[in-house]
């Protein structure tokens, strides 16, 4: 019932043309008043799904109604809300209505129309991290709602420095994406490159930071994931701090990091709270489990099936006698079991969590347990495949996990092909893949390739905070020192 | 990438044929190997252990008679149901008629296998190595309990260190002969190793007895925990060498000279007397270097009689002299060579009770 208004407008094709869209949902609302005073009569619409009626009850029509006002611009002086709007551009008016403002038309003033901002803000509290849960240090984890978000970052670093610039991607969910870095810290080039990238996705729908990681990076052919995300606000304002910059997108709660490296996917946050000699340990436990992960079962299959020869001799009996049943040669009993580990890891991620820990349970016990006793795999095998799925368990970072995941099978393969030779001949492949990956055109695999030493300071170690006075030389930051550290005093003997 | 996986496959058809799979379950490992000769012929006796559901081991015995010893393995091959691989074995054992006439064809052949480990153990047996082969000593197997008593005698006590690595170097060192250690069957599943044959272009030409095993490894080898008795009168005490070191020095000129000093520290185990002062140990001390100079002394003339050198002394002159003649050095230099033995002897503990 726009007639009024439109009847004579210039651009009445653009707003009768929207308006008979909005009419066929259901959320979409007019409303007319009378001013008590003036007899001005004047129109709200509004879609009632993206506005918070309350605003509009309390803080806008009391006034509106009760104040005299004659001109659109007057109502600026009597409404209690901040972000109102007046303009005469009708291609406002469709952006601004989902956005979650309050189209407000007069009688008398058909050429202009005020916006009156009432976004509703459904927003989940902030929660305890889950998938980067740390004993110890912050335990909040981001939200659904980006202005949360970057709330959280800029909480954290109250310094005019810090950079947060928005994007609009997805020709239908026109998805609100920030790209956050401190100036002066990150290197302009990333910032260009990141921007660049974002700019150019094209996608109609993009729901989550995980459709942006896929099309911003590097390369698209590969299991290893190239930007690190991260749920834990307190490890963005880290990162930033490094001079890398961070992506959030409306809609996901997780940002995401970038430039990043191999190393870094096995670095879990917590290891910066705790001491530094504890966290290398941790560390190089969390390194050794992926190498043991990946390895154990191709050197299983390739061992027995080929090198006799470096069994020792006290094990000999041990791997005899259990494979002595056994029907099937090494490597169908080694598939046959990273099979049933991964649809039972496959299967518990899929259902509900209650069901999901019956299957792991009845998955574990009853089947590792029954195909041993009906001898379709050995119990040594059973061990050995259960420790790796363990181990790959230790990886901090899910994506990588399950890059992981994959990795095994191509060994297996090989391992089976041509022995050890094989696993060899396989870790080069994949060594050369890595060294091929750029993360953000930075080389992924440093500081083991390019070798920087200084960088090695945070990598398969963490060395105390104190010798940490630079920044990570792969992000080439403009300002590199992070602090200068203070002289060296000459030590006083304990009795001096 | 459709390269890659193109020569991927095509090196997956090609090569998968070039390795031979030996799926463990599915081979005999011959763990351990005894030669003795019969009749003119070689006869072989391979080991094969078979592991029991209860972990135990059985052992079987495949033999086989032959000229070469490779073609033994390919008549037990036909006696065996799955195939005899030689990548695990453990100990080659040589029969002392056999020993005699010399192994060195037989050694060859382990030398050229590839998947036969350097690490194997030789011995000569006092008698037939067949009857030491088919014994039963233990649950674990008996190839792994003949290398384990070698090597455990080897490491801690008076059997100086020798595998097939070590005998082939001493083969082929110019100026040095090899030696291994004998083994004999003691009661019925009992073996003992009874002392060290020493050898001559491949055969055996004298055995030092067990006792005397202590001061062959004072000589030849670095360090030894071997256990030797002295005697001081009417009372016996037992000595525990811990530390030896040898070394070796050739005069100025004439270069016939050899100066061999051996560092020993000691300890005393076992003392038949009352009471151990600093008296007594000293007494010990100067008995006990008596005793080794005499007894190396005597080793080493006999050495020099056979014109044998297990200790390496024409190697070491060797590497001292310019123009060294080693045909020379056999016929004349060496049985002329005057040796003099030096023991420096420390007793470094004698019981914690004084």
């Amino acid at each position: 019932m726009l007639n009024w208004f439109t009847k004579k407008n210039t651009h009445s094709d653009v707003k009768g043309n929207l308006d008979s869209y909005l009419k066929r949902s259901k959320d979409y609302k007019q409303v007319y008043y009378e001013n008590q005073k003036t007899n001005q009569r004047f129109c709200f619409s509004f879609l009632s799904s993206l506005i918070d009626e309350s605003i509009l009850e309390d803080h806008a029509l009391p006034f509106l109604l009760d104040k005299p006002f004659e001109k659109l611009e007057d109502i600026k002086k009597i409404v209690s809300v901040a972000d109102v709007q007046i303009s005469n551009d009708p291609s406002l008016i469709e952006q601004k209505l989902f956005n979650g403002y309050v189209l407000m038309t007069m009688e008398s003033d058909k050429k202009n129309f005020a916006f009156i901002a009432a976004q509703k803000e459904i927003v989940r509290s902030v929660t305890q991290p889950e998938v980067e849960f740390s004993v110890i240090g912050p335990k909040e984890a981001f939200v659904e709602s980006l202005m949360q978000n970057v709330n959280l970052i800029r909480k954290r670093l109250p310094i005019k420095e810090l950079i947060i610039e928005e994007f609009t991607v997805g020709s239908l969910s026109k998805t609100k994406v920030v790209t956050l870095h401190i100036d002066g810290i990150a290197d302009p080039v990333n910032v260009e490159t990141i921007k660049e990238r974002i700019k150019g996705v094209q996608f109609d729908a993009i729901t989550d930071s995980s459709y942006i990681v896929q099309m911003i990076s590097d390369n698209k052919n590969t299991p290893f994931p190239q930007l690190l995300d991260t749920e834990r606000p307190d490890r963005v304002t880290a990162i930033l701090a490094e001079g890398k910059i961070a992506v959030l997108v409306d809609g996901s709660p997780h940002a995401l990091i970038a430039p990043t490296t191999l190393v870094e996917f096995f670095s879990s946050f917590e290891d910066y709270f705790l001491n530094w000699i504890l966290s290398s340990f941790f560390r190089l436990i969390r390194l050794f489990a992926v190498a043991f992960s990946i390895l154990i079962t191709p050197v299983y299959v390739a061992t027995l099936s080929y090198h006799y020869e470096l069994i020792p001799k006290d094990l000999m009996s041990t791997l005899i006698t259990s494979r002595r049943e056994i029907p099937l040669p090494p490597i169908l009993e080694a598939l046959f079991l990273e099979l049933t580990i991964e649809l039972l890891r496959e299967a518990g991620a899929r259902l509900p969590t209650k069901v999901g820990q019956t299957i792991g349970i009845v998955g574990g016990i009853v089947i590792g347990t029954a195909s041993v006793e009906a001898g379709l795999t050995s119990n040594v095998l059973l061990i050995i495949v259960a420790l790796a799925a363990l181990a790959s368990f230790t990886t901090p970072v899910y994506k990588m996990g399950n890059a992981i995941r994959l990795l095994r099978f191509p060994f297996l393969l090989f391992a089976e092909l041509w022995g050890l030779i094989g696993i060899v001949f396989c870790f080069c492949i994949l060594m050369t893949h890595l060294i091929r990956l750029t993360s953000l055109n930075r080389p992924f695999l440093e500081p083991l390739y390019p070798p920087r030493l200084a960088d090695f300071k945070d990598a398969l170690v963490r060395f105390p905070f104190s010798q940490q006075s630079q920044r990570p030389q792969i992000l080439r930051s403009p300002n590199p020192v992070r602090f200068t550290p203070p002289e060296k005093k000459k030590k006083t003997d304990i009795d001096e | 990438m459709k390269k890659i996986i193109i020569s991927f496959f095509i090196a997956a058809l090609l090569l998968c044929g070039c390795v031979q799979k030996e799926i463990l379950d599915d081979v005999n490992l011959e763990t351990g190997v005894g030669y003795d000769l019969v009749k003119e012929k070689i006869r072989g006796t391979a080991l094969v252990p078979v592991y029991q559901p209860d972990k135990s081991v059985d052992n079987k015995t495949f033999t086989a008679s032959s000229k070469l010893s490779r073609d033994f393995l390919n008549d037990v091959q036909r006696q065996s149901p799955d195939p005899i691989v030689t990548g695990s074995l453990e100990v080659v054992l040589f029969g002392k008629e056999l020993s005699e006439r010399g192994i060195l064809d037989l050694i060859d052949s382990f030398q050229r296998d590839p998947s036969v480990g350097a690490g194997l153990y030789l011995a000569v047996v006092d008698g037939e190595s067949k009857k030491i082969i088919q014994g039963n000593y233990g649950n674990r197997g008996t190839a792994i309990f003949i290398s384990n008593l070698i090597r455990h005698n080897m490491l801690t006590k008076d059997v100086p260190k020798t595998n097939l690595q070590l005998f082939l170097s001493d083969f082929y060192q110019i100026g040095k002969t090899s030696y291994l250690p004998q083994l004999k069957k003691k009661g019925k599943n009992q073996i003992m190793i009874s002392g060290i044959s020493l050898f001559k272009y491949g055969k055996v030409v004298d055995t030092i007895p067990g006792n005397k095993m202590f001061f062959f490894k004072l000589l030849v080898d670095n360090y030894s925990e071997g256990t030797t008795e002295v005697k001081i009168g009417k009372e016996i005490a037992a000595i525990q060498s811990v530390q030896s070191k040898n070394d070796f020095k050739l005069s100025r000129s004439p270069r016939n000279e050899v100066d061999i000093t051996l560092k020993i520290n000691a300890i005393l185990n076992e003392f038949s007397g009352n009471k151990v002062t600093k008296k007594e140990v000293g007494e010990i001390e100067k008995k006990f270097k008596k005793d080794v100079e005499r007894e190396c002394m005597q080793m080493t003339e006999r050495f020099q009689k056979q014109k044998i050198d297990p200790i390496g002394l024409g190697h070491f002159v060797k590497s001292k002299t310019r123009n060294f003649d080693i045909k020379k050095w056999w016929r004349e230099d060496y049985p002329k060579l005057k040796v003099n033995i030096k023991a420096d002897v420390t007793i470094t503990e004698s019981g914690v009770i004084e």
